[in-house]
């Protein structure tokens, strides 16, 4: 892609020292005012039950820190990918009008190359929440009632 | 408690509206219904786990004090285990009464606790009430007539087991059982079975309700294979299995089968544990079975010796008898030798003794006090004993679902081991509702046990009235007038609806449909107000009576009627255009939680869930009560056994409801509504005024209470669930002598393993919500 022909986009750079020392000062300030209010007006009764985690009233069995199932990091890896590509169709949004007929090219080949990603996943299965369990096959259609003659 | 949440009630006016899915978020506390010794542990820790400040409500007089259940199982008052606030009368109590109860305490904030106080670090001011916990026989009295009465027995005691040193039924005359003709078909199979099994089998000669048999221990699992595999017609479900503990029978002559050639036969293989001639059994099985085609039922008994006996399991015959063998383990310490998980179900699984026996204690007055301290130390059974881990690979995530969740409706508790989101396995733990009715049922005269059966179900009212009544009527052979049968089944059938409408909203709400429930709750409000203008109570009106009904309709109840039917089949379509065909509903409940019509058939599923799966079988129609042949109406099934399957026949039933209202309502006949044979019915009070005999049956039946004649008899009722039925055995007293509720939501609800597995989490939620079970009926 070509560079960005317009610096103004972005707002220029004006330092300003004091601004930013009473910003600074402002947020600590307020930061150990709340932090402060808190551990001051939060009443603490602790007790075993309360540090324990609540699991509809029963003592938990067992740990819950252990490999996940793959499904789960599959998802998060899907997710990841497109997100980040979506901030490349973002990037060219902002531009559309001064990139041109190329640049609309360009990102119609990248869509279509996600395009194609997509349906590759989608047809592996990789869409697919638990593919090993997947519910017994749907029954037929249950239109058996008798007409409601109520 | 669900209604104050809904339009006209509408809890929200008075600040408070959301519910918190876990006590981390929560303020208040509002224990609603019996506090159980199995629940107690998890009350004690939700309130622990509530950050300060917090409040509680105990609310209904269960709750309160152990209310009508001063039994075993029930902890005599919420303020035994956490301070209570404010304590909420009535059982159950009113929607308003709630709202009463918050604004109480709202005020009760304001004008006396300045909980604020302590958070500004200023001296004074509460959060909750200061009062301790209560020490049941310490700090409060666990006289439930109140202190200063110890050294008066409680009344009844004299006549109640395992004593009955004074009883007067005696003295009374009734005439015998009512007795029954057998069909052809049973007779015949009689004689099969006779030629079969020679002296092992011996019928009994006279029956009030059906075929009965008894067997000797050592060729029972033998009768009862022939009888699901081989026989004609086959018996392929097991209706319901319990025990009789016969040690306090008064008459114990010995019965001729267990003698004579029996006996020799026995000691001649070798597997005799019987070597007395002539004995009287301690304990007795009794098995029920029912055939689908031509309907019917049979009962077989098979008499146990011994302190401790042990017999065989019969899981191997039908995986359904699981939980039925571990409940008899329990409940009479009957052991069943080769059964895969001989455990307790439904007490906790520390619980000592055998509740069911006749020398163990009914009342909790008379166990020891249960404090704060019993409810930390007897903590429910870990989930991991419950489910099986995955051997070799990696661990599954054990979680416990329940018993405080939103989502169960109700407490109990769901064991699933995760693997990521599939269900890898799946087990339930219950009895965290066990009010021990079958117990009270032996020691409240056979007028004062028809409150308890309200309970059972508490959204099936009346029905569960009909369901005892009907095996007391058989029993005693009592005939009920037509106008009585009319109102009785016409109040059915608006308890049927008000649980479809409830349910309706809850399965929706379930899979994430929120509005339903508005909805459904207004309709219902309204059919409240019916049975309320009808019998004066809401849940449990206990309107029903031996022989009849406790009064007449009152003025003005058919057009109230009529408005509801009109009103409602109009609205049903309104819930139908929001749901039936909704894209989410159905992709949510299509394919869920499929259950075969054989595993149905052959686990006692009842009720729409069976109807689900295909099968026309309702007894409203294969065993008619109550005058239901008097009726046009269909029975709705579907095909499929899915979650939506079962959405669908629930609704066409409230439309053959309805059906029946109308016709019962129009075709009302007039006439008396109690049997005028006054022996067993509670005389109507007008000819008390009028006859000497009416006068001394009122006062007869309403003090001791009538006395049924010795005998026993089965019969089910189709309520909304499903099938109910009661095994009701007298001894020839003033109160029953075995009370067991053959409940569907246990049979039910023993099967959803079989849906949930290998589904994902998410689906049995729609499962939960599809099978339409509820506490009390599952756990009695």
């Amino acid at each position: 892609m070509e560079p960005m022909p317009n610096i103004n986009v972005l707002s220029p750079w004006q330092p300003g020292v004091l601004a930013l020392g009473i910003f600074a000062v402002m947020s600590l300030v307020l930061i150990v005012a709340f932090l402060f209010l808190a551990s001051w007006l939060g009443e603490k009764k602790p007790n075993l039950e309360k540090l324990r985690p609540y699991e509809c009233g029963i003592i938990p069995t067992g740990t819950a820190r252990f490999p996940y199932p793959v499904a789960f990091y599959l998802t998060a890896a899907f997710f990841l990918i497109f997100d980040v590509e979506a901030a490349f169709i973002f990037s060219w949004a902002i531009a559309f009008d001064r990139l041109g007929w190329p640049g609309w090219l360009q990102i119609s080949f990248f869509i279509a190359i996600l395009m194609i990603s997509l349906f590759y996943l989608w047809k592996k299965g990789g869409l697919e929440w638990d593919p090993t369990a997947r519910r017994s096959p749907v029954s037929p259609e249950t239109s058996s009632l008798p007409s409601s003659t109520g | 408690m669900a209604a104050v949440f809904t339009p006209r009630f509408d809890l929200a006016r008075f600040g408070a509206e959301v519910l918190r899915g876990s006590p981390r978020q929560a303020d208040l506390l509002i224990v609603a219904g019996t506090v159980f010794k199995k629940v107690a542990p998890v009350i004690l820790r939700l309130y622990e786990q509530m950050a300060e400040p917090k409040w509680v409500i105990s609310m209904g007089s269960c709750c309160n004090s152990g209310g009508m259940y001063d039994v075993y199982s029930v902890v005599q008052g919420l303020n035994q285990i956490i301070p209570v606030d404010v304590h909420v009368t009535g059982c159950p109590p009113r929607p308003e009464a709630l709202e009463h109860a918050l604004t109480i305490l709202q005020k009760k904030i304001l004008s006396e606790e300045k909980p604020a106080r302590s958070i500004l670090h200023l001296q004074g001011g509460t959060q909750g009430t200061t009062k301790p916990v209560l020490v049941d026989g310490e700090s409060k009295s666990r006289d439930t007539r109140g202190p200063g009465m110890e050294g008066i027995p409680i009344r009844g005691t004299s006549v109640t087991p395992p004593l009955f040193w004074d009883s007067r039924s005696d003295l009374m005359w009734t005439p015998p059982p009512h007795r029954i003709e057998l069909r052809e078909g049973d007779k015949s199979l009689a004689q099969v079975l006779k030629e079969k099994f020679g002296d092992a089998i011996r019928q009994t000669p006279e029956t009030s309700d059906m075929p009965t048999y008894h067997v000797a221990e050592f060729r029972f699992k033998e009768v009862l294979k022939f009888l699901k595999t081989e026989a004609s017609p086959k018996y392929p479900r097991l209706d319901d299995l319990t025990a009789i503990d016969e040690s306090a029978r008064r008459d114990r002559k010995p019965i001729p089968n267990y003698d004579g050639t029996v006996a020799n036969e026995i000691s001649q293989n070798g597997e005799s544990h019987r070597p007395d001639k002539g004995i009287y059994p301690d304990y007795t099985l009794v098995y029920h079975l029912l055939s689908f085609d031509p309907p019917g039922r049979l009962r077989l008994k098979v008499g146990l010796t011994g302190k401790d006996p042990a017999t065989r399991t019969i899981t191997d015959l039908w995986p359904s008898a699981s939980w039925y063998e571990r409940e008899t383990y329990e409940m009479f310490g009957i052991r069943f030798e080769g059964h895969p998980d001989l455990r307790r179900l439904i007490l906790p699984h520390d619980w000592e003794g055998y509740p069911l026996r006749k020398s163990y204690p009914g009342r909790a007055t008379e166990m020891a006090p249960y404090t704060r301290a019993s409810a930390v130390e007897h903590q429910p059974l870990d989930a991991g004993a419950f489910v099986k881990q995955r051997e070799g690979g990696q661990d599954l995530l054990v979680l416990n679902m329940g018993p405080q969740h939103v989502g169960t409706h109700g407490v109990m508790r769901f064991i699933v081991a995760l693997d990521g989101e599939k269900i890898a396995d799946i087990n339930l733990d219950i009895g965290y509702h066990h009010r021990g009715v079958e117990k009270i049922g032996e020691r409240q005269s056979w007028h004062q046990f028809i409150p308890y059966t309200d309970r059972v179900d508490y959204m099936g009212g009346v029905a569960n009235n009909l369901s005892y009544l009907q095996s007391v009527e058989t029993l005693a052979g009592i005939e009920v007038p037509m106008r009585a049968q009319f109102v009785r089944v016409m109040l059915s059938e608006f308890f049927r609806i008000n649980n479809h409408l409830v349910w309706f909203g809850t399965c929706c709400h379930d899979v994430g449909a929120m509005t339903p429930t508005f909805y459904t709750f207004r309709e219902r409000e309204q059919l409240m107000d019916i049975v309320e203008l009808i019998t004066g109570g809401r849940l449990h009106p206990s309107w029903f009576r031996i022989g009849g009904l406790a009064m007449d309709l009152p003025e003005g109840w058919k057009e109230a009627v009529d408005a509801f039917v009109k009103v409602l089949r109009e609205r049903i379509r309104d819930y139908e255009a929001l749901i039936t065909k909704n894209p989410i509903f159905k992709a949510r409940t299509r394919g869920v939680g499929v259950l075969s019509l054989k595993d149905a058939m052959e686990w006692g599923v009842t009720g729409p869930n069976l109807r689900a799966c295909g099968l026309e079988w309702d007894v409203r129609k294969k065993f008619p009560y109550s005058g239901y042949e008097n009726f046009n109406f269909e029975i709705p099934t579907a095909t499929g056994g899915d979650c939506y399957a079962r959405y669908l026949v629930r609704v066409e039933e409230i439309r053959q409801s309805l059906r029946i209202i109308e016709q019962a309502a129009s075709q009302m006949p007039g006439g008396r509504v109690i049997t005028d044979d006054y022996r067993y019915a509670v005389p109507d009070k007008k000819d008390t005024l009028k006859d000497i005999e009416s006068l001394i049956h009122h006062f007869i039946n309403v003090t001791r209470g009538p006395k049924i004649p010795r005998g026993e008899a089965y019969t089910a009722t189709e309520i909304s669930r499903g099938e109910q039925g009661y095994y009701v055995v007298s001894d020839g007293l003033n109160m029953a002598y075995r009370m067991r509720i053959r409940a569907p939501g246990f049979a039910n609800v023993q099967v959803m393993p079989l849906m949930a597995k290998d589904g994902l989490l998410s689906d049995l939620l729609a499962i939960i919500g599809s099978i339409d079970y509820i506490l009390p009926d599952i756990d009695r």
